[in-house]
C-alpha cells in the first residue's frame, strides 16, 4: 500500500499515457469506449421491451445502464489486468519497475472510462424523467462513494489476476469464460427481487458483484439508500480483495521478472 | 569510504516452471492437484560471487555469452532477487539494460521523456529542469512532438540514453548499450560516461567491447560459468580472458545458461563472424597471427614482433595474383593496408600451396582491439578469396596512451626539470620496457639530473 502511494506519480502518469495512447489516432476518441455498453444497451433494450413486451421494469434502458456500467468496469479491468504484466515484460525485465503499478494503472484507466460513460446515463435519466417514466433522486450523489469502494474491490482482484496469470498462462481464458457467466449471475438485465426462487436469490447474493450492482441500482434507479447489508458486504469485499491482492502479489513478486 | 556495491556469496538459480517449459497452466496444476509453485528444475546462473565496487570506481565485467554477466547486473539493479547471498547497494541506481525499454510507441517523445523520467525516480519538477538538456543530448529535434513509433531505432536509443544519464544517478549500470547507435553517438555516450566518472559516479559495465573495458575501467572482473574467474587490473583481466577464449574452448558456448537476447546474439556474431567472398580458385585456408616462435596469438603487447601467416591453397594455378593485408581498429578505422602489387611484387606463377608471411618486427599499435582482413586477388581486383575479419587480436599495454599508432619514441629534457624516481611498474611503464630500461641503464638515481632518456 505504501509502495503504491510512493509510486503515485508513476501510476498517474502511466494512466494518463494509457488513455492518451488509446484515444490518439482514433477519430471518435473516447466514444469508442462507450461503443460496447451502448451496443449492449441497444440489444437488451430491444429484446426486453419488444421481444418480451411484458417487461415490468419501467425506464428499462436506465435500469440496464445502472447495472451495466459498473459491471463493464469490473469485467474489462479484470480481463485486461491478466495481460498487464506480461505485455509489459520489457519494463519488468529491463527496468527497475514496480510491477504492482501495472494492474492498478489498468484499473484506473477503466475507472476513467466508467466515469466518462456516466454522462450517457445522465442523458438517459433526464430523457425518461421528461417522459414521466422516471424520477431523479438525490441519492445519485452517492455514486462517487460506490465507485471508490468498487475501485478498491476491483484493484485487489486485478493484482491477484495480474500476478497469477504470469505463472498460469491459461488464466486469461478461464477468466474470459467466467466473466461471460458472471454477467448472467449478476442482476444486471433483471431485477434480483423478481427472481422467484429463494434459493436462487441466495445464490445470486453469493456473487461479490451483486451487492455492488444492486447498490448502484438503488441509488440511481430506485432513488433510495443501499441496504445496510449490501453496504457492509461491499466494504468487506473491498477490504478482503485488497488484502488478498497485496498478499498474493507480494508472494509472487520476485518470480515475476523470471517467469515472464 | 564504504564501497557502494557489495556482493557477498551471491547465488542465483533460474527456476524452470512446468514440464521443461517456462510456464505452467492452472489447468495442469489443478489436474495434478498441486497448486504449490514448486519449480521442477533450476539452472545456476551465478555461483558464489563476491566483490565490491568502491565509490567513484569504474568496474567492468567481461565474460562469454551466458556466463552470468547480465544476471549480475540485474541482481545489482534489483530487477532480480538473489537466491542466496547478500547484495548491498548504496546510492541512486540507474540501469541502462535496455535503452527506451519503457517507451510507449503511440505517445510523443515529450510525453515519453516525462514517463521514463518518473520511472527512473525523478519528479515532474526535476524532469522540467532537465528537459532541455535531455532533448539537446538526444538530438531528436522536430521529432520531439511526434509519436515515438515514428522514430528511427537510432533516435529511440539516443532518447533512452539521454534520459537515463540525466537522472544524475550515483551508480550507473550499463549493459552493452554503448555498442548501439551510430559512431558519433557512441562517442558522445562514452564522453558523457567519462564525464560522469569524473564527477564521481560509480560505473559498472557489462560489455563485449574489450577496449572499452581497458580504456574506461579502473578494475575489471572476468566471470566464467557464473563464477568469478579473475578480478583486478582491467588489462590483465581482459588478457587472461582472451587467452582462455583463444585456447581451445569455443567462443560461442554450446550450452548457454541463459538464452542470449537478440542483442547478445548480434554481438556474438559481430565478434566471431567474418565476411568472406571470392571465386575460390585460390583459397586462404588459414590466416593467423603468430609470434617469433610460431605460436598463434590473440593478445599481445605493444611493440611485439609478429607475423601474419596465410596458408594459401591453390586449386587452379594462376599467373595474376596479389596478396593483401589490411589492419583495422575495432571502430573500423583502417590502420594500415598494403599488398604485394602495391609494393612492386610482379606476379609470375602460382601453382602450388604456399605459406605467405607478412612479418612485422615491431607492431607499434596502442592498446585496443584490431581486425585483420586478408585477401588474394587479381591485379585488377577480382577476388579469389577475400576474408574480411579473418582474424582479430588485441593489443594490451600498461600505458594508457591514445590513438592508433604508437611511433617509437623517447622523451628528452633539457633544463631545470626533474622527475621523481619511482618504480617503473607503478608508473605504468609497460613491463617489458621497464625491464629493458633496467637492463640497459644504471639503476635509477634518487634524482634525475640533466638529460634523461626513456625509450618507449
Amino acid at each position: 500500500m505504501t509502495d503504491l502511494y510512493r509510486h503515485r506519480q508513476l501510476i498517474l502518469a502511466l494512466t494518463a499515457r494509457d488513455l492518451k495512447a488509446r484515444y490518439r489516432g482514433s477519430i471518435l476518441g473516447f466514444f469508442w469506449s462507450l461503443a460496447n455498453p451502448l451496443l449492449l444497451l441497444g440489444v437488451y433494450t430491444l429484446v426486453f421491451t419488444r421481444f418480451f413486451p411484458n417487461n415490468p421494469i419501467t425506464a428499462y434502458p436506465v435500469f440496464l445502464l445502472t447495472g451495466l456500467l459498473p459491471w463493464t468496469f469490473f469485467a474489462a479491468a479484470i480481463l485486461e489486468s491478466t495481460v498487464s504484466i506480461s505485455s509489459n515484460g520489457g519494463l519488468i525485465k529491463k527496468v527497475m519497475f514496480p510491477a504492482e503499478a501495472l494492474p492498478i494503472v489498468v484499473v484506473l484507466s477503466h475507472l476513467v472510462h466508467f466515469a466518462l460513460a456516466i454522462p450517457v446515463l445522465l442523458v438517459a435519466m433526464t430523457a425518461f424523467a421528461f417522459a414521466h417514466q422516471f424520477r431523479m433522486a438525490p441519492t445519485i450523489a452517492l455514486v462517487p462513494v460506490l465507485m471508490i469502494v468498487q475501485t478498491f474491490f476491483v484493484a485487489g482482484i486485478a493484482m491477484v489476476v495480474a500476478s497469477a496469470s504470469v505463472l498460469f498462462r491459461d488464466l486469461r481464458d478461464i477468466i474470459t469464460n467466467l466473466m461471460q457467466l458472471g454477467f448472467f449471475v449478476t442482476p444486471i438485465i433483471y431485477l434480483i427481487d423478481r427472481v422467484d426462487s429463494r434459493m436462487l436469490r441466495a445464490l445470486l447474493r453469493l456473487n461479490p458483484m451483486t451487492p455492488f450492482v444492486v447498490a448502484y441500482q438503488d441509488v440511481l434507479y430506485f432513488g433510495r439508500l443501499p441496504r445496510l447489508s449490501d453496504a457492509f458486504l461491499m466494504l468487506a469485499y473491498a477490504l478482503a480483495s485488497i488484502a488478498l491482492g497485496m498478499t498474493v502479489f507480494e508472494r509472487l513478486r520476485d518470480t515475476l521478472a523470471e517467469a515472464i | 569510504m564504504p564501497p557502494t556495491i557489495t556482493l557477498q556469496n551471491v547465488y542465483k538459480n533460474y527456476r524452470l516452471w512446468g514440464r521443461g517449459s517456462q510456464f505452467a497452466t492452472l489447468k495442469s496444476a489443478l489436474l495434478k492437484r498441486d497448486l504449490r509453485l514448486s519449480p521442477e528444475s533450476s539452472i545456476v546462473a551465478v555461483k558464489n560471487v563476491s566483490f565490491t565496487v568502491e565509490r567513484g570506481e569504474a568496474f567492468g565485467i567481461v565474460g562469454r555469452n551466458g556466463s552470468g554477466k547480465s544476471t549480475l547486473l540485474k541482481l545489482i539493479s534489483g530487477i532480480l532477487k538473489p537466491t542466496s547471498g547478500r547484495i548491498i547497494v548504496g546510492g541512486r541506481v540507474a540501469a541502462l539494460i535496455e535503452l527506451g525499454a519503457g517507451f510507449h510507441p503511440e505517445i510523443t517523445g515529450r510525453e515519453n521523456i516525462y514517463i521514463n523520467g518518473i520511472m527512473l525516480g525523478l519528479s515532474r519538477r526535476e524532469i522540467d529542469q532537465r528537459f532541455d538538456r535531455i532533448v539537446e543530448f538526444a538530438g531528436i529535434g522536430e521529432f520531439l512532438d511526434q509519436p515515438v513509433k515514428t522514430y528511427s531505432s537510432g533516435m529511440y536509443v539516443r532518447l533512452g540514453f539521454a534520459i537515463a544519464v540525466h537522472v544524475d544517478p550515483e551508480i550507473l549500470l550499463i549493459d552493452e548499450v554503448l555498442s548501439v547507435g551510430d559512431e558519433e553517438f557512441s562517442q558522445k555516450c562514452i564522453a558523457k560516461i567519462q564525464e560522469m566518472k569524473y564527477r564521481g559516479v560509480t560505473l559498472l559495465f557489462v560489455t563485449h567491447q574489450l577496449d572499452q573495458v581497458r580504456n574506461l575501467c579502473d578494475r575489471a572482473m572476468w566471470i566464467d560459468h557464473g563464477e568469478v574467474a579473475s578480478v583486478g587490473d582491467p588489462v590483465r583481466v581482459v588478457d587472461a580472458y582472451l587467452q582462455q577464449v583463444s585456447s581451445g574452448a569455443p567462443v560461442i558456448p554450446v550450452l548457454a545458461t541463459e538464452t542470449p537476447s537478440p542483442e547478445e546474439e548480434e554481438e556474438k556474431n559481430e565478434l566471431v563472424e567474418e565476411e568472406r567472398w571470392g571465386s575460390g580458385e585460390v583459397v586462404l585456408s588459414r590466416v593467423a597471427l603468430v609470434d617469433d616462435s610460431g605460436s598463434e596469438l590473440v593478445a599481445l603487447s605493444a611493440g611485439s614482433s609478429v607475423a601474419i601467416e596465410m596458408d594459401v591453397e591453390v586449386r587452379a594455378p594462376q599467373d595474376d595474383f596479389v596478396f593483401g593485408i589490411g589492419i583495422f581498429h575495432a571502430d573500423g578505422t583502417c590502420v594500415y593496408g598494403t599488398n604485394t602489387d602495391l609494393e612492386g611484387w610482379l606476379p609470375q606463377r602460382l601453382d602450388g600451396d604456399v605459406l605467405v608471411r607478412f612479418v612485422v618486427p615491431s607492431l607499434e599499435l596502442v592498446a585496443g582491439s584490431y581486425r585483420v582482413d586478408a585477401a588474394v586477388h587479381t591485379r585488377s581486383g577480382r577476388a579469389f578469396d577475400y576474408r574480411r575479419g579473418a582474424l582479430r587480436f588485441v593489443v594490451g599495454s600498461r600505458v594508457h596512451d591514445t590513438g592508433v599508432y604508437r611511433p617509437r619514441h623517447k622523451w628528452e629534457f633539457d633544463g631545470a626539470v626533474r622527475f621523481k624516481s619511482v618504480d617503473m611498474l607503478e608508473r605504468n611503464v609497460p613491463a617489458p620496457i621497464a625491464e629493458y630500461i633496467r637492463d640497459t641503464e644504471e639503476p635509477p638515481k634518487p634524482e634525475y639530473r640533466k638529460r634523461k632518456k626513456r625509450e618507449e
